[in-house]
């Protein structure tokens, strides 16, 4: 019989492997630039024409290489960052596999220049579609160029799925920001047909870039993030409660220096945000997250898009509950200085990095300052005010002003107290339940047939937050008991008011995880005491310490800030002192 | 308008109605007090539109007239003018004081600008002993509420009926009773709503042995003796009826010491929850003891003995309504009764001989979780 199976030409290989490698332009651009960073490259110029369908170029100043290696990397399976399938494991290049190139040059028009210091002279190599067509020596400084031209020229049906120039240039951009995120140190160029797109030049850190690239309003409404647990560590970035939007998020995660999506790892994140943002609001996240080598698997999608962590949950976990520590923290209130204090971290004390590895993907973060949130989730918030205690002034009948240790705060009473009637109604959820006072004149309430249905439904939860509902018969209830929160306490008007909300729902309602949320939420906004009210200094006093005894004192539960910073150094910017 | 007065004669009217006036305001001339000369004395008048106070003081009145004055400024010049006679004077809208070789001149206000007092004629009036309204108003305007939303609990109600007289106050949580036998034959049959601010100028005004006439003009009440007047504005609107939210089966009764249970009571409530403030008590044979258990924060335990033969009763209450009830309880020893953990506790004082106050105060419980 006829021998049917035969090993494929590399050629045809290589096409096939491209299928998985490169998708589109952006796919090139990634593995372009990953190389020149894994080739410790200090700055990285990418320059697209025709959202790369035409033309990409990356060039960097990494090692290059030599005349040998040039046309090794041509073959598949070629790479110079493993030797052992056990380095896998601990990998911290962007490459392993050795196929980005070969699979490039199948389906391009590839032009290759480079130069190890080493050599006297460069090497410039023409590829076509996969064949060698030219190599020479080329004068060249230290590192390497690609050139991709035509891509898909040999793959026409790869071609016709390309999106527009703008999607693919969009795309390419998008893959660029997140590298220069992960590098902050390392400069960056794109040009697109001629217009720079990002022009970074090293940064300190991943503030500094983020600060680059978005501008250093959207810089300033971020605040680190710290975390450890188990050998794993985070570090990051994100949006202080009241600025977070709804609409476009900004979500960059990255595992030892590597970038990689995650819906699970957001959603952690936003777990971390609940009852600080309103429902819909997309804070923008910066996630750095370092693991021992053994705790991630990086080579289970064809693109490294994902990664697989040994234990989920431990990450999940530790970036919940580290964001949930930076949100606690003074640095996450909103803030009328119109600089806030950058982002930053004292540089955790680390191991020196492997050798092999690409410098730039080490040192995220680097300038030091105090006040920098810590990472354990179980320590209570920082002091925000030394002793004595801070003289409390009340303003319009609706702020406390504080003076603080550097500046002053203003604390939005209703907001405040809100936050404070949540977190009381959450614990006491957790103990029991809370103490009704009952009423010696009882409330006799009409509701509608939905409202009703919905007393009835959470007739036990009610009950635990201190009302003592009966059904009278129709739609009549009666309520014999009612918390008692403060003296100037509307016990019918709140209870109307949750109802209703809780039967017809609202963003808030929406933004709750459960029904003690939900009730303890409306529970808390309709029974805080309300902006007009006249407090005593007693009150005051009461509630900015109870404030401060929160879980996160600085967000009320509708996702807006309870107290807004003002230091003094923006006063002296004011005064031009 | 200008007359003669002597120092203390000018204080002790300006430090009376100038208690009467808001601190803060938007209508400035209400921050002035409105001196009225005729006759062999001056009138000054006050009000923050609630409650009006007008108070007489003799002077030696040269020529009659009327002009308003900022009230704070003229109580702290007369608090140091010297021991000498003042003579006031009006110069168009200012006021002249001299004494002694000090001179003062104050801008005031046209009288015309200051509101119209209500007129109350006292032609139907009834009188009323001021001791017995003192006591009234000491035992009962403490449980008024301080929630806006049912104005109606924000007042005192006054009611007047088959020659008694009571008041009756209450938040909703606690509440407060008394009556007092009417001294005199006139008194009519009506019900007011009086709000605390003018009970408190009453307090203030009118001595134990003054004998007050009182008098209604349609939405006004108005109180006088010789030398002081009020006026107040009713709280219109339909008192709750309290009647029936008073037990009257409260069979298991505690006999104790005031002062034992108010101390005990007190102690408990350092470690009861800031909102709350809730305590328990549990009634045995014979004692009574009182926990509190505050999540985060700790708990503490006392007791005391005292004269209770009911079955056992578990009760928690918010310490501060306690504590405030005991501290109106005119006697060494108070009853406290019961029917039940979730109904109304019931105090009243135990008169030991003589003849008892007619007071009843009355606290809803908390509800107990555990
Ligand atoms: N810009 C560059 N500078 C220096 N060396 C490079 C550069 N690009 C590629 N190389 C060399 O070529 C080899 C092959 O590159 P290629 O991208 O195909 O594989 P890889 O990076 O090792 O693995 P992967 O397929 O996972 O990207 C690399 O291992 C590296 O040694
Ligand atoms: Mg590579």
């Amino acid at each position: 019989m006829a021998r049917r199976i035969h090993i494929l030409p590399d050629a045809v290989a290589n096409q096939i492997a491209a299928g998985e490698v490169v998708e589109r332009p952006a796919s090139v651009v990634k593995e372009l630039v990953e190389n020149a960073l894994d080739a410790r490259a200090t700055r990285v110029e990418i320059a697209v024409e025709r959202g790369g369908k035409r033309r990409i170029r990356v060039s960097d100043d990494g090692v290059g290489m030599g005349r040998e290696d040039s046309l090794l990397c041509l073959d598949r399976h070629a790479t110079s960052k493993i030797s052992h399938a056990e380095d896998l494991k601990g990998i911290r290049t962007f490459g392993f596999r050795g196929e980005a190139v070969p699979s490039i040059a199948a389906v391009s028009r590839l032009t290759m220049e480079t130069h190890d210091a080493d050599d006297e002279v460069g090497t410039r190599i023409v590829m076509d579609g996969g064949r060698i067509a030219a190599v020479d020596d080329f004068p060249r400084q230290r590192g390497t160029t690609m050139e991709i031209r035509n891509l898909f020229f040999n793959a026409p049906a790869r071609a016709k799925f390309l999106k527009s120039v703008s999607a693919e240039t969009r795309a390419i951009s998008e893959v660029v920001t997140s590298l220069a995120l992960a590098n902050p140190r390392v400069g960056f160029s794109l040009t697109s047909d001629d217009r720079v797109l990002l022009d970074l030049a090293p940064a300190a850190d991943a503030g500094g870039r983020v600060a680059q690239i978005w501008g250093g309003k959207d810089a300033g409404s971020l605040v680190s993030v710290t975390g450890e647990a188990g050998g794993m560590e985070i570090e990051g970035l994100v949006q202080r409660p009241d600025a977070a939007q709804p609409g476009l998020r900004r979500a960059h995660l990255f595992v030892n220096g590597r970038p990689f999506r995650s819906a699970n790892l957001i959603r952690a994140a936003e777990r971390g945000y609940r009852t600080t943002i309103p429902h819909g609001a997309r804070p923008w996240i910066f996630l750095y997250v370092r693991v021992p080598g053994g705790e991630v698997d990086v080579n289970v999608h064809p693109a490294k898009a994902e990664v697989r962590f040994r234990d989920d949950s431990r990450v999940e976990e530790l970036v919940e509950t580290a964001i949930r520590a930076a949100l606690d923290h003074e640095a996450s209130a909103a803030t009328f200085d119109s600089s806030p204090r950058g982002p930053s971290h004292p540089m955790a004390v680390r191991e020196p990095p492997p050798r092999e590895a690409p410098e730039a993907q080490m040192a995220l973060f680097t300038s030091s300052m105090e006040g920098s949130p810590s990472g354990d989730a179980g320590v209570a918030p920082l002091p925000v005010v030394e002793a004595p205690r801070p003289r409390l002034w009340q303003v319009l009948n609706t702020y406390i002003l504080a003076e603080t240790r550097d500046g002053i705060l203003i604390v939005d009473q209703h907001s405040a107290h809100e936050r404070v009637l949540f977190q009381r109604l959450m614990d006491a959820y957790e103990a029991g339940g809370q103490t009704g006072q009952r009423l010696l004149f009882p409330l006799t309430m009409r509701l509608t047939q939905a409202e009703y249905r919905q007393v009835e439904e959470l007739g036990g939860l009610l009950g635990r937050a201190g009302f003592e509902v009966e059904g009278f018969g129709g739609d009549t209830v009666i309520v014999h008991a009612v918390p008692n929160p403060h003296p100037y306490f509307d016990a019918e008007r709140a209870f109307r008011e949750m109802i209703d909300e809780l039967t017809h729902g609202s963003e808030l309602v929406r933004s709750a995880k459960n029904q003690h949320e939900r009730i303890a939420m409306t529970f808390a906004c309709k029974g805080a005491i309300k902006a007009g009210q006249r407090l005593s200094p007693r009150e005051m006093q009461e509630l900015f310490d109870e404030l401060f005894a929160t879980e996160l004192p600085h967000h009320d539960v509708h996702g807006r800030p309870t107290i807004v910073r003002l230091s003094a150094a923006e006063l002296e910017r004011k005064f031009g002192r | 308008m200008n007359f003669t007065i002597t120092r203390q004669n000018l204080h002790a009217g300006l430090a009376a109605v100038s208690a009467s006036i808001p601190s803060k305001t938007t209508l400035p001339v209400l921050s002035n007090i409105l001196f009225e000369a005729r006759d062999d004395s001056v009138w000054m008048n006050g009000t923050d539109l609630d409650v009006a106070v007008r108070i007489k003081v003799p002077a030696d009145v040269k020529e009659a007239g009327s002009l308003t004055a900022p009230g704070k400024k003229l109580q702290e010049i007369t608090r140091e003018l010297p021991d000498a006679p003042v003579e006031v004077a009006t110069r168009g809208d200012q006021i002249e004081l001299s004494c002694g070789r000090s001179r003062f001149k104050l801008n005031g206000l046209p009288a015309d600008e200051f509101p119209t007092l209500p007129s109350i004629s006292f032609d139907d009036a009834w009188t009323v002993k001021g001791k017995d309204l003192h006591s009234l108003i000491h035992h009962t305007s403490f449980a008024v509420s301080t929630e806006e939303s049912r104005p109606i609990l924000n007042g005192v109600l006054w009611e007047l009926r088959d020659g008694a007289m009571r008041m009756v106050a209450t938040n909703g949580h606690r509440l407060a009773r008394m009556s007092i036998p009417a001294q005199s034959s006139d008194v009519p049959s009506a019900d007011f709503i009086v709000p605390p601010a003018a009970l408190q100028q009453v307090q203030r005004l009118f001595k134990d042995d003054d004998t007050l006439e009182v008098s209604r003009d349609g939405n006004h009440l108005g109180f006088r003796s010789g030398s002081a007047e009020i006026f107040t504005r009713l709280i219109e609107g339909t008192y709750p009826n309290y009647e029936q939210v008073i037990p009257k089966d409260n069979d298991k009764k505690a006999i104790v010491s005031k002062k034992l249970l108010e101390s005990a009571v007190r102690r408990m409530a350092v470690v009861a929850s800031d909102q709350t403030h809730r305590i328990r008590l549990t009634f045995e044979d014979g004692r009574v003891h009182l926990s509190v258990l505050t999540p985060d924060l700790g708990e503490g335990h006392d007791e005391l003995e005292l004269d209770y033969a009911g079955e056992a009763l578990e009760i928690g209450f918010n310490a501060n309504y306690l504590l405030e009830v005991l501290k109106y309880m005119p006697t060494e020893e108070v009853c406290i009764a019961f029917k039940a953990p979730e109904r109304a506790a019931t105090i009243e004082p135990v008169a030991s001989g003589g003849d008892a106050m007619d007071l009843l105060c009355l606290v809803m419980p908390l509800r107990l979780l555990d």
